[in-house]
């Protein structure tokens, strides 16, 4: 069947402001939530005095930690994040107190009149710094296959070097939110935009110390997330339902922009150092890396980040020989948390490094040697981890994208431009992905649905998974209409809501349609088995000759029939009504658990991902060598999304995905002072793509005829795997920059490759040509 | 009616806020108005200017009524409402028939999370009903000031595309929901309550006389520099003098040597009517803010707040730019521009002056080059790292009189006077006097290290804008070789 052509389920919502998010709900009576947060990064608290500020005019509560019932922690691993500070303060930006007032100038006023000392002690603010001081979070991890030094001894030639990759920013629309309404006796309804309703729901239980079923979490849609809401919503649902507790009124938190970016966490910076052993052919034969992560001040997600990053290491590429070796770091920065890709774009940017090097090396076009490593589907298909690469589509990818793209007349094409032009330089680049989907601590791949029909025969399917803008309840809609066999109008996909599903997990790792997909198809089909054993039944009783047999039964477009006696069927409605009169059972529960998923963290093997995801991008860059400006000339993207459940959706996310894997490339960059002060604070300085940044030539594709086995529709996650095609661009431009020297020298990029950043490389570059002609003098 | 009380339509409906009743300030943004009234259809994504979620369309007092501006309202001051005619997210749609850009932001795909949506439609709204024939590159440049992070923006181009895209402002009127509604015109209007004042001068004689009487008083144009000191650092401006609705500010007058332009004449004013004889001020404002920002943004603003970076100044500058300033007995002082600025945001304008006209002269010699460039992390809606405008004038091939004067390199508009030194009587074509005048480079500034960029690639930016200058006047092979 094909897939859905339904736009985005709110698509109406959206253009005509109706769109309800959690800042728009009416809060009558409510009051405004404030988090009075650190000025320093690493200091004790040695006093503090809050009777001012409580005695402010329309100030309601002023708390600290000693106030908190329950639990002061939010870590959602690893419970090492106070949520409240208690005696230190670990980065600019953490919470100690909480206000809540009737204004927010009121709130504002209060925060001005609370007295507190501090202690300062000494800061390590970056992970070099870290490094240096071995401030490990946690044991190092390893996953290692072959024999290093056996491949090492097989290469003609070795590199060695270091990559670093920046923090970004999620810059997600809608800031931080919660609004907490307390109800009878312990009840808390909690808004709150979030990815995962189930943790933000225990957090707040464990700090308002009630039962889980007190706690009811509620959320429609989020403006935007992308990894930053599946932990760090939980800080400002837990204050806010701290402060709802307190007062006994409702209470909403929204942070500022300004705060959002200081306080919450962001992508991990990484520093990847690696060696690689290959030959003179350009085959590689040995890789021994270690990812570093800046984990911030305490785990949050950091190893399972780690984690990915570590099994993405390899890429697309089969090694034989190669040792991952990952260490987290903890500084006195924000908790970096969860951000598209998940530690994957940086394992992943590291293995292109290495082979962008080697390609360099042998002066040999990127594409060719990156093809020559490809994983095989019958040989050489074992990851370093020792899972099977199934299904691979790589050579597919490459065969269709650089025909498509004309890569081989337009690499020429560049090289003559280049040749003509002396600051304006042309580049480009090919990048695949290869990207495995589950999470990775293997229980948390399940899920569950609730799907209610109605007596007028309309349908509300919920389930665990949140909206945040990816079209999950749209593809949701679209799975459940073709499951059921009834037009998607008659279908609502409603709230995420922790009373309805529950014990969920976070809308994360691409994976939120497969598993949610899965539950409600279970759900759907409970409901279906139960009416089509009454329609057999109903059809026998009423028509004369054989009677109906459930197996010939379909339910197509609103209309159950007899396959073998056409005259024989039932409009839904009326399906539906009888199913009532007989006292049927119209609802159901769904539940899924993705089978034969595995993962040894001590040996660092098994088979931790149901199926990988593939794709591969080619950009063209021109680049302005005076101001460092980039511009993309081309996109091409192919991406394997299997058989797509809602084709629009997708392609949506593959655009959307490639440009902010673009930003993290190049324009969005953190900066700290020397205080742990974050300066790029706002997006005055702090830069995501805008509109005149898309490429002039955008061509974006799905790969055709590859289903996928045993997933919902065979269909593939999309969400993640493609902002590692950003990468592409990163190394567009770094070609761009070996074009100044006639691709002799190896340029050192960064990411991310900031104007700045490209202009300090392009003068190393032209340093060391001074160099060389000096000595050649 | 008080007189302390503004009136508005709001969408279809007319609307008074009076300040002495109202929970509502003069200098209350109209976001928060809006948000206040239960129209939250308008977001806030940032409340600074750099987002667009909160974007409406605003009709001009005592012009064409169908005719919208896009303003970012997190900016916007309420009283400015006055007379005017607002359109927000709410208000597009004609009943339940949706707006031609709002059905091509769902045929497209141009919403996911949906939050930056309304400010895109916004945006397309007033690109719909602009005057002029919609062409492609109005498209970006309308949209420009709108930030999404879910799309990857395509969706929306193609949105805008089909909707817009050679449309015509015949076809309009009977599309759209809101349709103009016809304003009374400007009168002088003071709002004065028991915090606030907040006065509306018609005429440069009412404005200097306010600002004697107030000497405390922030003037403003549109104000999008000043109201960030209260969206972003909660500081409140209880006087405000708006010059945003005296006519004689607003006019750009083209004389044969010159352009006069109003201290209160739009950015965007000047990018769309100076190309003939300003280009490079016209290029300096092509990447100016955005769409949002320069409808609000003056140029006499901009000068008055003196930024070190200050995007107009350099170029400016290198035009010669003559202000002229009106004191509160309407006398008239010139000065050049150089001179005004003085320092880290301070100029030699005294309290009871006002920067009434900015004088421009049009260079028509062939051997005087004039040039502008920016470098900023992102192309648009983004503060200059670094800033040159260049004046070149040759002898012949030799540099008889040069001016480099560079923003962001400095506490103000700074020249780099020994590079200056450097080039001058020297033979401009050769390639060997910019490599030794680009080394004078370090002895004229010492640039600081922040946020956008480290002191050692603003260095570099300094020295290659002059490389880009050189090469442009001499072998121009930036122009590209395809």
């Amino acid at each position: 069947m094909s897939a859905s052509k339904q736009a985005h389920e709110s698509a109406s919502y959206h253009v005509t402001g109706q769109a309800k998010y959690i800042d728009d709900m009416p809060m009558q009576g409510g009051l405004h939530g404030l988090i009075y947060t650190s000025p320093h990064a690493h200091a004790n608290i040695q006093h503090y005095d809050l009777s001012k500020a409580q005695a402010m005019p329309g100030v309601y509560a002023v708390l600290s930690h000693q106030d908190i019932k329950g639990e002061n922690n939010v870590g959602p691993v690893i419970h090492d994040e106070p949520t409240l500070a208690v005696d230190t303060v670990n980065c600019v930006g953490q919470a100690i107190f909480l206000i809540a007032a009737d204004t927010p100038a009121a709130a504002r006023a209060a925060a001005e009149a609370i007295e507190i000392e501090y202690e300062l002690l000494p800061a390590t603010l970056t992970l070099k710094e870290a490094i240096e001081n071995g401030e490990l979070l946690h044991p190092a991890r390893k996953i290692a296959r072959g024999d290093l030094s056996e491949g090492f001894a097989a290469s003609e030639h070795t590199l060695e070097g270091s990559l670093t990759t920046g923090a970004q920013e999620h810059w997600y629309l809608e800031t931080q939110v919660a609004l907490c309404v307390p109800g009878e006796g312990d009840e808390m309804k909690v808004y709150s935009s979030t990815q995962h309703p189930s943790e933000t729901q225990a957090l707040v239980a464990e700090a308002l110390d009630v039962p889980k079923m007190e706690v009811n979490v509620v959320l429609r849609r989020m403006g935007g997330a992308f990894g930053g809401k599946e932990t760090q919503a939980n800080n400002v649902a837990v204050c806010a339902a701290l402060l709802a507790q307190a007062t006994k009124k409702p209470v909403k938190i929204r942070l500022f922009r300004d705060d959002d970016q200081i306080t919450t966490g962001k992508r991990h910076p990484f520093q990847i150092d690696y060696k690689v052993g290959f030959d003179s052919a350009g085959n590689i034969h040995a890789i021994d890396c270690t990812l570093h992560a800046n984990a911030g001040w305490s785990t949050d997600l950091t190893m399972a980040v780690l984690e990915r990053g570590m099994m993405h290491a390899d890429n697309s590429y089969y090694i034989p020989h190669m040792q991952i070796k990952g260490k987290a770091w903890k500084t006195n920065t924000a908790s970096n948390t969860a951000f598209r890709g998940f530690g994957g774009p940086q394992g992943v940017a590291g293995m292109e490094e290495i082979i962008d090097r080697v390609a360099h090396f042998l002066n040999e076009d990127g594409a060719v040697v990156r093809q020559r490593n490809f994983y095989g589907t019958d040989t050489k298909n074992l990851t370093p981890y020792d899972q099977k690469v199934e299904n691979n589509h790589l050579q597919k990818l490459f065969d269709e994208l650089t025909e498509d793209a004309d890569y081989e007349n337009r690499r020429k094409a560049i090289d003559g431009f280049n040749a003509r032009n002396r600051f304006m330089k042309k580049g480009m680049a090919l990048t695949p992905v290869k990207f495995g989907i589950s999470f990775t601590t293997s229980f948390l791949n399940q899920a569950g649905a609730l799907v209610n029909v109605y007596k007028d025969g309309s349908i509300t399917v919920n389930h665990g998974g949140t909206e945040m803008g990816q079209g999950l309840h749209t593809k949701i809609r679209g799975i459940a209409a073709k499951e059921f066999g009834v037009t998607e109008q008659r279908i609502k996909v409603t709230a995420t809501d922790t009373s309805k599903v529950p014990n969920t997990s976070a809308t994360a790792a691409s994976a939120g349609t497969d598993l949610n997909g899965m539950a409600v198809k279970n759900a759907i089909d409970t409901i279906k088995a139960r009416l089509f054993a009454f329609a057999a039944d109903y059809f026998s009783g009423n028509f004369d000759g054989e009677p109906s047999l459930e197996k010939n039964l379909v339910l197509a477009e609103d209309v159950l029939s007899d396959s073998l006696h056409p005259d024989r069927c039932l409009s839904f409605e009326a399906l539906v009504m009888q199913c009532y009169l007989n006292q049927i059972s119209l609802s159901s529960t769904g539940f899924y658990r993705t089978p034969d998923i595995h993962f040894d963290r001590e040996k660092g093997k098994g088979k931790p991902y149901h199926y990988f995801a593939f794709g591969m991008a080619i950009t063209e860059v021109l680049l302005d060598t005076l101001t460092g400006h980039v511009q993309i000339e081309r996109a091409d993207i192919l991406h394997d999304v299997g058989d797509s459940v809602n084709e629009r959706i997708d392609i949506g996310q593959v655009e959307g995905a490639y440009m902010q894997g673009v930003g993290w490339c190049t324009t969005e960059d953190c900066k700290w002072n020397d205080e742990g002060h974050l300066l790029n604070h706002s997006p005055d300085t702090y830069k995501i793509p805008s509109i005149n940044d898309m490429p002039k030539v955008f061509n974006v594709a799905l790969l055709k005829g590859v289903p996928n086995p045993d997933t919902i529709r065979k269909s593939k996650a999309v969400a993640e795997p493609p902002f590692m095609h950003g990468l592409s661009c990163w190394l567009a431009v770094k070609d761009a920059i070996s074009a100044v020297c006639g691709h002799q020298i190896a340029p050192k990029l960064n990411i991310p490759a900031t104007n700045e950043a490209i202009l300090l490389s392009l003068d190393a570059i032209l340093q060391s040509q001074k160099t060389v002609a000096q000595q050649e003098a | 009616m008080g007189n302390n009380c503004i009136s508005f339509y709001l969408n279809q409906t007319p609307t008074t806020v009076d300040f002495d009743k109202d929970p509502f300030k003069p200098t209350t943004t109209v976001l928060e108005y809006l948000r206040a009234v239960g129209l939250t259809g308008t977001k806030e994504g940032c409340a600074e200017g750099d987002c667009g979620a909160c974007t409406v369309a605003l009709s001009d007092v005592g012009e064409d009524p169908s005719v919208y501006r896009s303003y970012t309202s997190c900016l916007l001051f309420l009283a400015k409402l006055e007379g005017r005619h607002l359109v927000t997210v709410e208000g597009v749609a004609n009943g339940s028939q949706l707006h031609p850009v709002q059905e091509a932001m769902i045929a497209k795909d141009g919403s996911q999370c949906g939050y930056c949506t309304p400010g895109f439609i916004m945006s397309l709204f007033v690109l719909y009903n602009q005057k002029e024939k919609v062409k492609e590159e109005d498209i970006s440049d309308a949209l420009v000031g709108n930030l999404c992070r879910c799309t990857g923006y395509k969706a929306i181009v193609e949105s805008a595309v089909s909707s817009c895209l050679n449309q015509t402002k015949t076809l309009n009127a009977e599309k759209s929901g809101s349709n103009g509604k016809a304003m009374p015109k400007a009168v002088s209007r003071n709002i004065q309550t028991k915090e606030d004042f907040y006065a509306m001068p018609t005429t440069i004689a009412e404005a200097v006389h306010y600002r004697s009487k107030w000497p405390e008083a922030k003037l403003i144009g549109g104000a999008s520099d000043l109201a960030l000191l209260i969206t972003k650092k909660h500081i409140p401006l209880p006087q405000v003098i708006d010059l945003s609705r005296i006519k004689e500010l607003q006019h750009i007058e083209v004389q044969e040597e010159a352009i006069h332009i109003g201290a209160a004449v739009s950015l965007e004013k000047i990018r769309t009517t100076l190309n003939r004889q300003l280009p490079e001020l016209v290029d300096t404002m092509s990447v100016f803010g955005s769409r949002q920002i320069r409808e609000a943004a003056t140029l006499g603003g901009n000068i008055g707040s003196a930024s070190p970076i200050g995007d107009s100044l350099p170029t400016l500058m290198t035009y010669g730019a003559i202000l002229e300033i009106t004191n509160d007995k309407c006398e008239i002082r010139n000065e050049p521009l150089e001179a005004f600025v003085t320092g880290y945001r301070a100029t030699t304008l005294a309290p009871d002056e006002l920067i009434t006209k900015v004088v421009v002269p049009i260079n028509s010699q062939p051997n005087v080059h004039i040039k502008w460039y920016k470098v900023s992390k992102r192309k648009d809606l983004d503060i200059s790292t670094v800033s040159g405008g260049f004046r070149l004038e040759l002898d012949g091939d030799y540099v008889k009189k040069i001016r480099l004067y560079y923003g962001g390199m400095a506490a103000m508009t700074s020249r780099a006077r020994k590079t200056e030194t450097a080039l001058l009587g020297k033979k401009w074509s050769s390639e060997e006097v910019i490599v030794e005048a680009v080394k004078q480079m370090a002895e004229d500034f010492t640039p600081i290290s922040d946020a956008r960029a480290g002191k050692e690639a603003r260095m570099l930016m300094a020295q290659n804008l002059l490389w880009k200058f050189w090469d442009e006047t001499v072998s121009n092979s930036l122009a590209l070789k395809n």
